[in-house]
């Protein structure tokens, strides 16, 4: 057992604008002398506030009963001598025990109220994690895999490694990538408590073992850092808001030397023939749209800055295009059956937009399935694959 | 708060065992915050969300190594064993204990067990400047439905047993 001291694995900041006072990490304090500087931190920011100050703890991964004490302590006085004063306590779900141990505070005193940051990681994830999207996540990984089967090995995917899939959805690409790479350990991560019930499910129907499905925050993980050969993540840059904070996670808890594969699309190149200006229409609304919700589905050709500017290095790029010919072009058709029925039916509704915007909308995805199923037709969603490796 | 009677020591499945030197171990502070982090990695791994579930016993096991640290004598061992039943993981913390630490921890068992650990456990919340004994095991009580109780090992020696069903609380 090493007597090296680890290195800092604790944050305490305040952020003025927001009133925030944040906690991330771990602390495990032989005595409160030992955050005495976070203490401070604390206490100047309850000077500061007006109103209300939030304290996050959200990303507060580890925290012993010393620490708890300390900070418990500066809030509870805080209390006592200023009644103008609230606190609100943000703890995660998915670090269980963060919430328990704060919800008490609230018993102590009323100034104090404790919420669960949960619902919203990033403004489209009601939309993806929306149980009702599962049976075709299956079929979109079915014909996706055909192409990257063939395109993982060049990224370093090879049995015997240690991978992480993160944003794993329904588990289907780990189950996959299990059966084919037979990699040594997965962990596969996702926020979606449905989505991970049925990936177990499925694994333990198919009698497979060693994936490791937990429940997350992509943006900041429970994962310790520099453990993973390779770290794949599809699909799933383009609907967060923020692209390059998760690209910092997959990053941290990639080894040095290892590599981190991402997949998006660029929803504007879905084409068809025929019909193929009224596809090109509403697939150039479909990037809009996304927008709108502060999702870049037009992110594809952009993995190869975002994996430079998070500092990968000898970053490769490639794309290929899944198509009604690859098998049933049924598969390929109820894929855009279901786009629209997400896209128009909930999306564009949710946004506000018109009936005759609606129907113009839909004709495109409609059009779409034409292309596929016409027995002269073509039909095409383009993919990019880009991966960096995490300097040594 | 779990109330159920302890199970019975046959029902549970040996998971991990390790011994340490007590000089050792009490030689860095860190040692408390590293082997809770690697057992509770070890037992986690079969377990649904082996993660979460590792995140949650670590805070637990790191709880009680403190415990044994602040209070511990530098002759003999420390044992740490982890069993497993169902959605339970009982850990055994095998420590030399004089007489006189003994009735202390018989003490602070008992007060744990008893049914206003809540009412004392939030005294102690808002009391105390830094977590005693007491407050830290009424912590595992209240915040991980721990059922602890004490058994005698080797005459200078006491085992700690708590009962940690955290399976449930993670899924």
């Amino acid at each position: 057992m090493s007597s090296v001291n680890p290195p800092a694995r604790f944050s305490a900041e305040f952020d003025a604008n927001s009133q925030e006072f944040s906690l991330a990490g771990v602390v495990r304090p032989r005595s409160a002398d030992e955050i005495a500087t976070s203490i401070s931190t604390l206490k100047e920011a309850i000077e500061e506030v007006r109103g209300v100050l939030y304290i996050n703890v959200k990303r507060l991964i580890q925290m012993n009963n010393t620490a708890f004490h300390a900070f418990v302590r500066v809030v509870l006085d805080a209390c006592r001598a200023r009644s103008d004063l609230r606190f609100v306590i943000i703890t995660s779900s998915v670090v269980g025990w963060t919430t328990r141990m704060f919800a008490h505070l609230n018993k102590l005193d009323p100034q104090i109220t404790v919420e669960v940051y949960d619902s919203k990681f990033y403004p489209g994830q009601n939309f993806v994690e929306n149980t009702s999207f599962i049976p075709i996540l299956r079929t979109q990984t079915k014909m996706t895999w055909r192409h990257e089967r063939a395109i993982l090995p060049r990224h370093g995917m090879r049995p015997g490694i240690v991978m992480a899939d993160i944003c794993c959805g329904i588990g289907d690409f780990a189950v996959l990538v299990q059966k084919d790479f037979q990699p040594a350990r997965i962990v596969a991560l996702d926020h979606s408590r449905a989505s991970l019930a049925y990936a177990r499910d499925v694994a333990a129907g198919f009698g497979i073992s060693g994936i490791e499905y937990t429940y997350g925050d992509a943006s900041e993980m429970l994962l310790e850092g520099n453990q993973f050969d390779l770290v794949t993540c599809r699909h799933s840059l383009q609907i967060f808001n923020r692209p390059d904070v998760l690209l910092g996670e997959l990053y941290r808890i990639c080894k040095p030397g290892g590599r981190v594969y991402v997949t998006n699309e660029k929803n504007s190149h879905c084409l068809g023939e025929p019909r193929s200006q009224s596809i090109q229409w509403t697939y150039n609304e479909v990037a809009k749209l996304f927008s709108h919700f502060e999702m870049d589905v037009e992110l594809g050709p952009k993995s190869r800055r975002y994996l430079a500017d998070a500092g990968f290095e000898d970053i490769i790029v490639e794309s290929f295009m899944v198509t009604n010919l690859d098998g049933d072009p049924r598969d390929f058709a109820d894929v855009i059956m279901a786009w629209e029925d997400v896209y128009a039916g909930e999306m564009a509704v949710k946004r506000g937009d018109s009936a005759e915007f609606i129907q113009r909308f839909r004709q495109g995805f409609q059009d779409h399935i034409f292309a596929a199923l016409h027995p002269k037709g073509y039909a095409g969603w383009p993919i990019w694959v880009a991966s960096g490796r995490k300097p040594l | 708060m779990h109330v159920a009677e302890r199970e019975p020591e046959a029902d549970f499945e040996p998971l991990l065992q390790l011994e340490m030197e007590m000089g050792t171990f009490l030689s860095d502070w860190h040692h408390c915050d590293q082997l809770s982090t690697f057992v509770a990695r070890m037992i986690s791994l079969n377990r649904t969300d082996p993660v979460r579930h590792s995140n949650f016993f670590s805070s637990a096991l790191n709880e009680l190594l403190e415990v044994l640290f602040r209070g511990g004598f530098p002759d003999g061992q420390i044992g740490c064993a982890v069993y497993r039943q169902g959605p339970t993981e009982r850990v055994k913390l095998t420590f030399p204990c004089p007489p006189r630490q003994r009735h202390f921890l018989n003490e602070a068992v008992a007060k744990a067990r008893r049914g206003d650990a809540l009412a004392r456990y939030l005294d102690s919340i808002s009391t105390d400047l830094a977590p005693t004994r007491d407050a830290v095991l009424l912590d595992l009580t209240i915040n991980f439905d721990a059922l602890i109780h004490l058994e005698d090992s080797a005459p200078s020696s006491i085992t700690l047993v708590v009962d940690l069903p955290l399976e449930g609380i993670v899924t």
